[in-house]
């Protein structure tokens, strides 16, 4: 791969003009938050590097995965690859699962360049700033925060890699939300049932494959670290916290070491979500900071999320929608392609060649009853094998031509939802909706249609102008 | 000082810039929420604050918990 960490990865944006850098001073607010937001409004959408926060030492990257030739970067590909060719790309490489990682001492570890365990503050190292006006407070949105089984300390695939909001409470204290069905919350669990602190580590700054990972919904005992090798094709370069024997990247930015406050709540939130709406206070646990360790000069990433699409939209794009094909592909190997990319899978549209009369209508259900699609999709759509179902203007001629609205259209109320959806009502109950449009085949019947042909020799001359217009840029 | 969220009057000096006195932030004891001397007045003045997003200090702890606080197992002997 090009890159090894995150200041390789933009040293590779900036060389295929994926990154502006800010010289002059900004604020931190609003300037940070309205930097993030606009970032992805403009054609190239590229990262930015705001060089100087007034006030802080510090620098801020920010929208590093936020456009699709940021993401195929990050997987190694060119710039100008199209969403399709990103996915079936990505389900290559994740096929290569697991390549385990490797552990480097602490003495050759980046991350470990600089180390404080007195006198912390948070603010000192990591320029905070608000996120979206009416959040409770200073956001770390983009930190990969890793945690072990307590009960099952030496397994890998146990230990858990994902990521949390967290909200900055003080020099050395910080807010969590691990929601009931993330995996940190199991291991909280059986902290909490033992009276036991829970030894965390929050990785900021990290190889964008490590955060591409940590919001990809995999399973309990698959590790984070073993898929963003394989997404890799090389080890991720692991090593030990200084306390907690936790198992962090070698080559994050910042990592802040603490443990989770066992059996105490407090208030934490609001926080704007990535539906588009603030998610409401509720009491939450908090984590102490006792050790940070960072690099020199330490690069502080985070994320903006505003009203989609903005940033974490392409960060959540397709590390859900292959998930979820992989798990209907091996019952339904008609199943050509699966786009999950709204709002983390709330909307679905899967492609797939139908066996028989209402094929359509299982695949949705199957869709429905996975791990990540029960609580999450809202709004499935099936499409026939030949529509790309990351293609809109393909999707509506399928809807427009293929639905009857009496047969092809369901819904089933009152199913398990997502709380941070807005429309679930009460939160974390929704009705679904399925639409099936496929074209009937046996034993359904629909009125007969020949589809129009593609042109002879259409394919040569596709490349043909490809090129040419490709020339005419360079 | 008065939290701009909740209007409780226990504010404390969180922290100050660290280049150069540039601002400083401070954070309510009793609601969490922090802000920066150099915001807008419609984020530090609790006349200007939001309603919408005005905290009753005397409900948080009715507040929904995240996660659940388990039972404590008992002492194996
Ligand atoms: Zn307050």
């Amino acid at each position: 791969m090009a890159y090894k960490d995150l200041r390789e990865f933009l040293a590779l944006l900036e060389k295929e003009n994926q990154l502006v850098r800010i010289k002059e001073e900004v604020m931190p607010e609003p300037d940070l938050s309205a930097i993030g937001k606009s970032a992805p409004s403009i054609e190239s959408a590229p990262a930015v590097f705001v060089e100087k926060i007034k006030g802080y030492k510090n620098s801020v990257a920010l929208n590093v995965h936020g456009s699709w030739q940021n993401h195929a970067l990050m997987l190694g590909l060119p710039k100008n690859t199209s969403i399709k060719e990103q996915f079936f790309a990505l389900d290559e490489k994740w096929s290569k699962y697991p390549i385990k990682p490797v552990w480097v001492n602490k003495e050759q570890a980046p991350v470990k360049e600089v180390k404080i365990t007195t006198d912390i503050n948070l603010f000192d190292v990591l320029p905070l700033f608000r996120v979206n006006k009416y959040d409770g407070g200073f956001y770390i949105s983009k930190a990969l925060i890793v945690s072990k089984d307590p009960d099952d300390p030496d397994n890998l695939d146990k230990q858990n890699a994902g990521t949390y909001r967290i909200q900055v409470k003080g020099k050395d204290l910080v807010g969590i939300q691990p929601l009931p069905f993330h995996d940190i919350a199991i291991h909280l669990k059986k902290a909490e049932e033992k009276n036991q602190p829970l030894p965390i580590a929050i990785c900021i700054g990290n190889d964008p494959v490590l955060n591409f990972m940590s919001s990809t919904p995999v399973e309990y005992a698959q590790s984070e670290y073993d898929f963003a090798g394989a997404l890799k094709g090389e080890p991720i370069e692991l090593t030990k916290s200084e306390q907690g024997n936790l198992d962090v990247p070698a080559r994050s930015e910042i990592i802040l070491e603490g443990y989770i406050i066992p059996r105490e709540r407090k208030i934490e939130g609001p926080f704007g979500e990535f539906p588009g709406s603030y998610s409401g206070a509720r009491l939450q646990p908090e984590v102490r900071i006792h050790t940070i360790t960072h690099r020199t000069n330490p690069i502080f990433e985070n994320l903006y999320l505003g009203m989609p699409w903005t940033e974490i939209d392409y960060l959540l794009a397709l590390n859900t929608s292959l998930p979820l094909y992989r798990q209907l592909k091996r019952d339904f190997p008609e199943v050509v392609a699966v786009n999950a990319m709204y709002t983390h899978g709330m909307g679905v549209i899967v492609s797939t060649k139908s066996r028989f009369g209402g094929y359509g209508k299982a695949v949705a259900m199957r869709l429905l009853s996975t791990p990540h699609g029960m609580p999450y999709s809202k709004i499935v759509i099936i499409v026939d094998e030949f529509v790309d179902p990351f293609n809109l203007e393909q999707v509506m001629w399928a809807l427009t031509t293929r639905v009857r609205v009496d047969k092809d259209v369901v819904t089933i109320p009152f199913a398990p939802g997502m709380p941070l959806d807005p429309s679930s009502e009460p939160a974390g109950m929704h009705t679904k909706l399925i639409i099936d449009a496929t074209t009937p085949v046996a034993p359904d019947k629909a009125r007969d249609t020949e589809l129009l042909d593609v042109p002879k020799k259409t394919e040569f001359w596709l490349n043909y102008l490809k090129n040419i217009a490709r020339s005419e840029v360079n | 000082m008065i939290c701009p969220r909740c209007d409780s009057e226990k504010v404390n000096l969180l922290t100050k810039s660290p280049v150069g006195g540039a601002w400083e932030v401070y954070i309510c004891e009793t609601c969490c929420f922090s802000w920066r001397s150099t915001e807008d007045d419609d984020i530090k003045d609790p006349n200007k604050y939001d309603k919408r997003f005005k905290i009753d200090k005397d409900k948080i702890s009715e507040l929904d918990q995240i996660p659940p606080i388990p039972a404590l197992l008992e002492e194996k002997n």
